[in-house]
């Protein structure tokens, strides 16, 4: 049995453990992008070792060996990680996939020099904490950026999954750990509206899962009224539009529609599925419920 | 005058959908129009003429728009129209009853059309909606000349024309171009964008106006200068761009702020809390089940209408025309060989006779679209039916064409137009040829009636759910697979209610007919040829004709479905016209006694019956729809993806059909 490979294995549910606990062996086998009968058997193996307790139909979870080992593989990868991108200028979206190769072909006198040399980092570049040489790990209070709130202020910390493409678009979005965003407003499919020190960008919410953020701030002295959703008017309310929680393209059909910031729009029918009906400069308009979700109003106080 | 010695000065009309701009359209021009298509797009071009002193001007109607923002085909085909080809005169047709949109369409005319003047339609709904406009002081906020219209019933034209002659004899200046954004930050960055570009490169577009157009993320000019401009500078500009995010929402807002400035002095409005006429019908017509029902109501009402009276008339045409003419070709035409007379016969007249016969029962279907759709009941039967369409991965727009299709599939093909997105346009048209038309329709009839006797009405309406029920389990089939699943969205407009105008209806209907019998007329009249060609050599007669070979060829497919020869063939010359199925069964077993009907009843079982209608309704598309699907999908492979899907469709589910019904016992 390769002892790559179970380094690998230990790696992986170390890392699920921040997600869920215990760690599902579906997970596991997207995360290693195995099949499932192959992390089952694995999972018997690693449990005969002592790695693991290994419930078929549960999941599995490290135990204090297994944490241990998973430790120091976790705290070697995120060191190559950091020497990759700092001093070799490996782009980010690469270094996870480079430093899964290097982590298990390192001897400790190595890792001492490499640590040193890398100073005082102690996050990998995508934000997660490198363990110490005793195993000891800092604590970070993160959730994933999905869960907070409009009006809360968060700095960005991590990135969840070393996917490439995931990479690639939060650092052209500018969102690299480190960041810290306020959240404008959130639609009901989750997508959200972040305001960085010049810009604002939205996020989906697939993506905004993917992104570990603490809070820093709630903004209690400017309430704003409620951002919704036109689709959550009943019939007879009226809302002034506020903003879109659509990309560009449906952006400038509803501009010339009339759903312009500060327009007035009265819900004329809506019986909670299919399509609405409002009045928007003194003109009915049919609304599909997906565009109706996400053209945010301040609902109107009868 | 030298500069108009060979072209006659050119006045385009824009304006937004469904502010009666066809119908000042049809007033200035009366019948002098010619419809086609813009080039290089699907979507109609009216032209027109008009006569004034002496004077011919030339009239374009420019397709309704919104704004000026290539949103949409139609916003591309207007702009590009005012920029490109510089009519001499932009006439601008507003709703008087919604001010605030129609001026924001106004502004931004403003800045493409130096001489614009505007006709202010729907003066009667706007007093009657208890608005009211100062219109002296709107032409002096606007500098622009206004003329107050009811064009529904023809009051204000002689002002529009006169205005309309004078603007063309003795141009005013041309106003200055005043910008929306002067005086705003918005202007420090459209005037960095613009300094980034050079005219050439937005040629034929004026810069600062393709500055403004970028700003706002418009699609296609930001394509366009992608191209044209050197890449150092389109970085610049790109960068730009992506700091200025929010600006298309700054620039439509500053429109808005022009727009209720200027109604803010000039218009009144009736304090809300009246409930308008519209509002009312409309808790009822577009109520998810009461909405619903009145939908059936009325379709069912114009069908009755429709084929009442156009039913008798089509027969009155058949027999007194058609085959009269024929008789003449046969009877009297002796000195022809006899395949010239069949070719004359029954080729020519009678394909001839197939497309004039029909013309009756469409043009009175497209009368009955047509006042549907000019009193405004149409907008809400695609807001009704939106919620079931979206299953199969389309929305409330499709549902008019598919409707229309009732009537002639050809016209509903055509009629896929209105859809915006690409992807549930090609949809809509794959499924129009499953709507059982009156040609369709009447075959089923009339097996029906041979084979089920007292049965035929509720098999009848059976075939009607049975291809519905196809529609909609292949329109979920084909957006899962083949089209990729994305859903198309709904944004449109429900037009007010409004008293029917007979000018636009009538004339709407005519040009769709001609429509159809200019298509569909050459290409049945061909088809038809062709097909007799093969039932009449090398043998002389049907019997032993190429289409019988081919007829015999097909016989172990047909025994499946325990359909004889004779029946293929028929089922094959359903591809010249639908209801030629008929005909061809008439030639092939008419003769023998006891006529049609016996014959039929005596040949098929209840099952093979069965199939036989199976396979008639859901066969490939007639010639003329096929040609339809080919135009306009642009592709004979989307053409051909149509034909064999259907081929496959019928005959498969026309054998399970045989088969099961044999086992269950109706193959006796």
């Amino acid at each position: 049995m390769g002892s790559e490979r179970v380094e690998e294995y230990l790696e992986a549910i170390f890392k699920r453990q921040a997600v869920e606990t215990p760690v599902s062996t579906s997970a596991l086998a997207e995360d290693l992008k195995v099949s499932l009968p192959a992390v089952t058997d694995m999972m018997r193996r690693l449990q005969e070792g002592g790695f693991i307790d290994y419930e078929p139909n549960k999941g599995v979870s490290l135990t204090g060996e297994g944490r241990r080992k998973a430790v120091s593989i976790v705290r070697r990868h995120r060191l190559w990680e950091r020497f990759l991108t700092d001093i070799l200028g490996v782009k980010w979206d690469k270094a996870h996939e480079e430093a899964c190769r290097l982590e298990h072909a390192i001897s400790p006198e190595t890792e001492d020099r490499l640590a040193s040399l890398m100073g005082d980092t102690d996050t990998c570049p995508h934000g997660h904490p490198i363990p110490d040489r005793d195993g000891n790990i800092r604590d970070q209070d993160v959730r994933p950026l999905s869960e907070f709130k409009p009006r809360q202020k968060v700095r960005i910390s991590a990135v969840a999954r070393e996917d490439a493409w995931l990479l690639q678009k939060v650092e052209k979005l500018g969102l690299k750990p480190g960041t810290v965003v306020s959240i404008e407003s959130k639609d009901r499919e989750g997508s959200m509206k972040l305001k960085l020190d010049d810009r604002k960008v939205v996020l989906e919410k697939d993506a905004a899962r993917d992104l570990l953020a603490t809070l820093l701030s709630t903004d209690e002295e400017i309430t704003p009224e409620e951002e919704v959703p036109i689709s959550a008017l009943r019939a007879g309310e009226s809302g002034i539009v506020k903003s879109y929680a659509s990309g560009r393209g449906m952006l400038g059909r509803c501009l010339s529609m009339g759903f312009t910031p500060g327009s007035l729009v009265r819900m004329i029918e809506n019986y909670g599925r299919g399509p609405i009906l409002v009045s928007v400069c003194d003109t009915e308009v049919a609304l599909g419920r997906e565009i109706a979700g996400k053209i945010m109003v301040i609902r109107k106080r009868a | 005058m030298a500069e108009s010695g060979g072209k006659a000065p050119v006045v385009a009309l824009a304006g937004l959908p469904n502010v009666g701009k066809s119908t000042v359209f049809n007033l200035l021009t009366g019948l002098s129009q010619h419809v086609g298509n813009w080039p290089g797009k699907t979507i109609e071009q009216k032209t027109g003429m008009l006569r004034h002193d002496g004077l011919t001007i030339q009239l374009v109607d420019l397709p309704g728009t919104y704004s000026l923002t290539a949103n949409s085909a139609e916003e591309q085909i207007a702009r590009d129209y005012l920029v490109k080809e510089k009519p001499e005169l932009v006439v601008a047709v507003l709703n008087a009853a919604s001010m605030e949109r129609s001026l924001y369409l106004v502004a931004e005319l403003i800045e493409l059309a130096p001489r614009l003047v505007i006709a202010l339609n729907m003066t009667d709904v706007a007093r009657q909606e208890g608005t009211k406009v100062d219109v002296k002081a709107l032409e002096a906020a606007l500098n622009i000349p206004i003329i107050p219209m009811v064009a529904s019933r023809n009051q204000g034209v002689k002002a529009l024309v006169e205005v309309i002659g004078q603007e063309c004899i003795q141009p005013a200046v041309p106003r200055a171009v005043r910008h929306i954004e002067a005086g705003s930050e918005t202007e420090g960055d459209i005037t960095r964008i613009a300094q980034l570009l050079t005219d050439e490169d937005t040629d034929p577009y004026p810069r600062h106006w393709a500055a403004t157009k970028l700003l706002e993320g418009d699609e296609q000019i930001n394509k366009l200068l992608r191209e044209r401009v050197s890449e150092g500078h389109w970085m610049e500009v790109d960068a730009f761009l992506t700091e200025k995010e929010s600006a298309a929402i700054t620039i439509a807002g500053l429109r808005y702020d022009w727009v209720r400035k200027i109604l803010a002095t000039v218009q009144q409005k009736r304090p809300i809390g009246q409930v308008s006429l519209t509002e009312r019908l409309d808790r009822a017509a577009t109520h998810p089940i009461l909405g619903l029902i009145i939908l059936l109501l009325v379709m069912g009402l114009a069908f009755a209408v429709v084929y009442g009276v156009g039913v008798p008339v089509q027969k009155f045409l058949q027999v007194s025309l058609v085959e009269r003419v024929q008789a003449l070709v046969f009877e009297q035409m002796t000195f022809l060989p006899g395949w010239l007379q069949g070719l004359l016969g029954d080729g020519v007249v009678g394909g001839v006779g197939m497309v004039l016969t029909f013309v009756p029962i469409l043009l009175l279907f497209f009368l009955a679209w047509g006042f549907l759709e000019d009193v405004g009941y149409t907008a809400r039967v695609a807001f009704v039916t939106d919620r079931y369409m979206h299953a199969i991965g389309l929305h409330g727009k499709s549902s008019l064409p598919l409707l229309l299709g009732f009537g002639c599939n050809v016209p509903a093909v055509m009629g896929t137009r209105i859809i915006e997105s690409r992807r549930a346009r090609l949809l809509t048209v794959l499924l129009t040829p499953l709507i059982p038309c009156t040609g369709r329709m009447a075959v089923i009839a009339v097996i029906a009636a041979a084979v089920f006797g007292g049965w035929a009405m509720l098999v009848t309406v059976g075939m009607i759910a049975f291809s519905l029920a196809v529609l909609a389990i292949l329109g979920f089939a084909l957006n899962r697979s083949v089209l990729g699943g994305k859903r198309a969205a709904l944004m449109m407009e429900l037009p007010l209610y409004h008293s029917p105008n007979p000018r636009t209806i009538g004339l709407g209907s005519w040009q769709r007919t001609a429509a159809f019998i200019k298509r569909a007329g050459t290409v049945i009249l061909i088809v038809s040829i062709v097909v007799w060609v093969l039932s009449y050599f090398p043998g002389g007669s049907i019997e032993e004709s190429f289409l019988a070979d081919i007829g015999r060829g097909l016989e172990p497919l047909g025994k499946l479905m325990g359909l004889d020869w004779q029946i293929m063939v028929a089922l094959l010359t359903s591809f010249v016209a639908k209801e030629n199925t008929i005909a061809t069964l008439g030639v092939l077993l008419g003769q023998e006694s006891g006529g049609l009907t016996e014959v039929l009843r005596e040949m098929l079982t209840p099952a093979a019956g069965m199939a036989f209608l199976v396979a008639q309704v859901l066969f490939i598309p007639c010639a003329a729809t096929a040609a339809c699907i080919r135009q306009e999908t642009g592709s004979w492979r989307w053409m051909a993806f149509s034909i064999g899907l259907q081929l496959v469709l019928s005959l498969g589910l026309a054998i399970v059909v045989f088969q099961v019904a044999k086992l269950v016992g109706l193959g006796v």
